[in-house]
């Protein structure tokens, strides 16, 4: 099972077991990694579940569509070149050793 | 959703889920259904029905094979009728025109808007409790939505009385072609009547939401004969879905003192609670999708050219995803609920119906102490749950 790691509070790592088919927002939310909240339930509406890439496996995500873009021009914590929506980001094997700083302020 | 085994046929059922009784009371038949199979064929309608939660939400995440573009109704005359309207299309051409339509509704754009929906809720529910008895539909669910909303939209004042008619009957013709659906058909008739000729440049309140979308057109961003369906979009779902989900809240937390006792001791449950109200009592229990080619849901085969009814409200109270799913626990906080549907098409004004919620259940939380029921009428329709009336006392 691919691993991903996420930095919260912009220094606690947690690195977890991502399932695939989940979207990177799911995996933080089963695992109680905190921060994200996901309100949507990972339909791109919310903007509650930013994350910014930091490494890994970037190349391998999904290019930010038209409605994850508009969202994330929402988010509280401002929006970084490296800016993603995590419920757009669906886990593949390719993912394994990704690394996300979860923005801290969502809601 | 791959199967290693070649997909079995169908399930078929001979349950008609659209009679009053299945209407007023879903939850057996819904259950059958589950049990029965992850989708099953309804005889009666000449179409399959979704209802397991995984399936549903499948269904609703793949919008290549499950297509919106030959209508998410549930008959041809009501599908033709609002062809071209964003609810009703694919691809590129429904990213287009969501863009624009999302635009005053994203959490950005609806910021500035908390304050003034906060304090006509404070007013709202001050008013209400001085009164002590009050219909929760009329005098409560319906204000935000018809004197906040309705002014954002913006659309001309002549008919506009008519939009609560327009809404309710414009979800009647969402359902198969019964005696329900049928005489929905001249009100909807009426509605994009309205939508063409009086929803237009001149006529629409200057700044409003419905302006917003023929400057885009101007702009190049959508095109302009799109325009009058758009305005559709902004019609219907901004008004019944919202005010049924109001309601339905308030009975669910007369039935559950003890829920209601859990939010008044901790406000900041309310959002969660909020989800598990719209998982529960899903205000739009269905829509539907056709199948744009051969395909399976979890083992079962499906032929393209067929149409699949998704059962939000089923998904929602499948034992497969949630544990004792006919128990009111707003600790739970369902994020994952398909009560706003999911994917692509999933509601566009879940923020400003969520923004509408929060601040009337926060004001009422801090005033009310029980909420009793005096007497209830369930709405009779064909993809709609909630109440026509619903009188409640409150106790303060």
């Amino acid at each position: 099972m691919p691993k991903i790691t996420y930095i919260v509070d912009g220094q606690t790592a947690v690195t977890v077991d991502a399932a695939v088919g989940n979207s990177v927002m799911q995996v933080a939310v089963r695992n109680d990694v905190g921060s994200i909240v996901g309100e949507c339930g990972g339909n791109a509406m919310c903007a509650t579940c930013h994350v910014y890439v930091e490494e890994g496996p970037v190349d391998s995500l999904p290019a930010v569509s038209a409605a994850e873009s508009e969202m994330l021009d929402c988010t509280l914590s401002p929006r970084e070149s490296n800016s993603r929506l995590s419920c757009q980001l669906p886990v593949t094997d390719l993912y394994d050793g990704l690394v996300v700083r979860v923005a801290q302020e969502q809601v | 959703m791959t199967v290693s085994t070649s997909p079995v046929d169908i399930p078929r059922s001979s349950l008609d889920v659209f009679t009053d009784a299945a209407l007023l009371d879903p939850w057996a038949g819904y259950r059958e259904l589950r049990d029965q199979g992850p989708v099953v064929f309804l005889d009666r309608y000449g179409m399959h029905a979704a209802t397991r939660y995984s399936a549903v939400s499948h269904i609703l995440r793949t919008p290549d094979v499950f297509i919106s573009g030959e209508g998410v109704m549930m008959n041809d005359e009501s599908n033709q009728m609002i062809r071209g309207n964003t609810l009703c299309s694919d691809g590129e051409e429904h990213a287009t025109s969501r863009g624009v339509v999302v635009k005053p509704l994203t959490p950005k754009a609806l910021r500035p808007l908390q304050e003034e929906i906060r304090t006509q809720a404070r007013d709202l529910v001050d008013r209400l409790t001085a009164r002590g008895q009050f219909d929760a539909v009329t005098d409560l669910a319906q204000y935000l939505p018809v004197t906040i909303v309705s002014n954002l939209v913006g659309l001309p004042e002549e008919g506009r009385e008519r939009m609560l008619l327009w809404a309710s009957e414009s979800f009647n013709s969402c359902g198969p072609l019964n005696e329900r659906a049928l005489n929905s058909f001249p009100v909807l008739g009426e509605m994009v009547e309205y939508a063409t000729t009086q929803a237009v440049p001149g006529k629409l309140k200057p700044g409003s939401w419905a302006e917003a979308v023929f400057l885009a057109a101007d702009r190049g961003e959508v095109a302009k004969e799109r325009c009058p369906m758009m305005m559709m979009d902004y019609m219907g779902p901004s008004l019944d879905t919202t005010i049924f989900a109001i309601s339905s809240a308030v009975w669910l937390f007369a039935r559950h003192p003890d829920q209601w006792d859990l939010i008044r001791q901790n406000p900041s449950l309310i959002p969660g609670a909020i989800n598990e109200v719209l998982r529960m009592e899903s205000p739009l229990q269905c829509f539907s999708r056709k199948v744009a080619v051969d395909t399976e849901v979890d083992g079962v085969a499906l032929e393209a050219g067929s149409r699949v009814i998704t059962y939000y409200g089923a998904a929602n109270r499948d034992e497969r995803q949630y544990p004792e799913p006919d128990r009111f626990d707003i600790t739970r906080n369902p994020t994952d609920h398909l009560g706003f549907g999911a994917g692509p098409h999933a509601c566009v004004g879940m923020n400003l119906a969520r923004l509408e919620m929060r601040s009337l259940f926060e004001e009422l939380a801090a005033k009310v102490e029980r909420f009793e029921v005096l007497s209830e009428t369930r709405a009779l329709n064909n993809v709609l749950r909630g109440f026509a009336s619903l009188d409640v006392a409150v106790h303060v």
